[in-house]
């Protein structure tokens, strides 16, 4: 059974290539016909982003050694190796209640199941069904879907449901006098060991607290948008998780 | 019986069909999307009911649930259900005229639809708003041009 749905997979993937081929050769066409103004443009702009990218990453690296040392100090030898996949979504599964995506990348390209699926601003979902080429994942707003999370200001954890609409994450059985506000970063908890911790994965938009109930209803909006971009990257997991995975 | 003449167009029309559940359509529009494949199913049940019956539907629903990456077996039922109402009425439902044919199949697609997100209700595959009923009507509406198309074809290569 899960054979047949994996080759599925594959065979949809290319099908939907095939139907979509005629739309993606005219993009490239009018791709090609933009003018060299628009493209100096674009890159002088990659350009600035890409300083100003550098110059955060050299923060980065002198971070992460300075967190190594602490960590050593602790004696919390927990390294995580994780290698990025880059993917691009190839297409939206076509079922209306679902919020699946198809990637371009599958199982011979490292690709496993339960492995988390980032977009540019943050987690977007987690790998579902592979196929040797190609694989499906399940984005965090699905309403089949649910999450560790925690707040980044406070550290409170929680769970954060999908809601089944595409900006909108829930927080159910929050106690109504909880610190969370809006505007707060939520990030994932690393709990249950799918997600490696403190990626962000959605901003608090509303907190509504009707008088008299015990619970507040938390709604949070992706930090990634999930309906834009096509380029996506596959964490592919090291130690953190095969730790978690053998207790 | 008489002999099978260019079943092909039928297999054909249905594997179109199943490719059209697969154009791109924005994540939001996806409700939107008319079901093109039931409803070539229900055509050919209606024309040919010696070729196109619960079989084909059986497979048909499997495809779908395939492309959509659902468990295997939730379109499948309601199709079959519909299809076989279909085998007990196409005399009768023939003669009806267009508009009418068309609301005949508004409530197949209803029923089918209707059984499919029950069976989704007690898998936990998560289910359709009330929204999506929209789409029924799309189908609806799309009925009477499908159905001039494929007749059309019907006729042409002399399928029977």
């Amino acid at each position: 059974m899960l054979a047949i749905q994996r080759g599925a997979v594959d065979t949809v993937a290319f099908a939907s290539d095939v139907v979509l081929a005629p739309f993606d050769a005219w993009d490239r066409l009018m791709g090609s016909l933009r003018s060299r103004r628009d493209l100096e443009d674009e890159v002088l702009r990659l350009q600035q982003e890409n300083r100003v990218l550098k110059g955060q990453s050299q923060r980065l690296a002198s971070l992460l050694s300075e967190n190594a040392r602490y960590k050593t100090l602790l004696n919390s030898a927990r390294e995580i190796d994780e290698e990025l996949i880059a993917a691009q979504i190839s297409a939206l599964s076509p079922d209306p209640a679902r919020h699946v995506v198809i990637l371009d990348k599958g199982a011979v390209d490292g690709v496993r199941q339960g492995q988390p699926v980032l977009g540019a601003e943050g987690l977007i979902g987690q790998i579902v069904l592979t196929g040797q080429y190609s694989s499906r994942a399940l984005m965090i707003t699905d309403s089949a879907h649910a999450l560790p999370i925690q707040v980044n200001r406070s550290g409170l954890r929680a769970i954060a449901e999908g809601s089944g609409v595409i900006d909108r994450l829930v927080i159910r059985h929050l106690a109504a006098t909880t610190d969370i506000r809006v505007g707060d970063l939520l990030v994932t908890s690393g709990l249950g060991g799918r997600f490696p911790q403190g990626y962000p994965v959605a901003r608090v938009t509303h907190v509504d607290i009707a008088p008299g109930d015990a619970f507040a209803v938390v709604s949070a909006a992706p930090a990634s948008a999930l309906d834009r971009g096509r380029h996506v990257l596959v964490v592919a997991q090291g130690a953190l998780t095969r730790e978690a995975a053998t207790p | 019986m008489t002999k099978a003449h260019a079943t092909w167009v039928i297999h054909l029309s249905l594997l179109i069909a199943l490719l059209i559940v697969l154009l791109p359509l924005p994540m939001d529009w996806r409700f939107l999307r008319p079901d093109i494949a039931a409803l070539v199913l229900f055509y050919w049940a209606l024309a040919l009911p010696h070729r196109v019956g619960v079989a084909t539907a059986f497979a048909l629903g499997m495809g779908l649930d395939l492309i959509e990456g659902a468990p295997l077996g939730l379109s499948s039922p309601g199709l079959m259900l519909a299809t076989l109402i279909l085998q007990f009425n196409y005399q009768r439902i023939r003669q009806f005229d267009p508009i009418q044919q068309s609301v005949v199949i508004l409530v197949l697609m209803l029923l089918s639809t209707g059984i499919e997100q029950w069976l989704r209700n007690v898998t936990g595959v998560p289910a359709l708003s009330v929204g999506a009923l929209f789409a029924l009507l799309f189908s609806m509406v799309c009925w009477i041009p499908l159905r001039a198309v494929l007749r059309h074809s019907r006729r042409y290569y002399e399928v029977y």
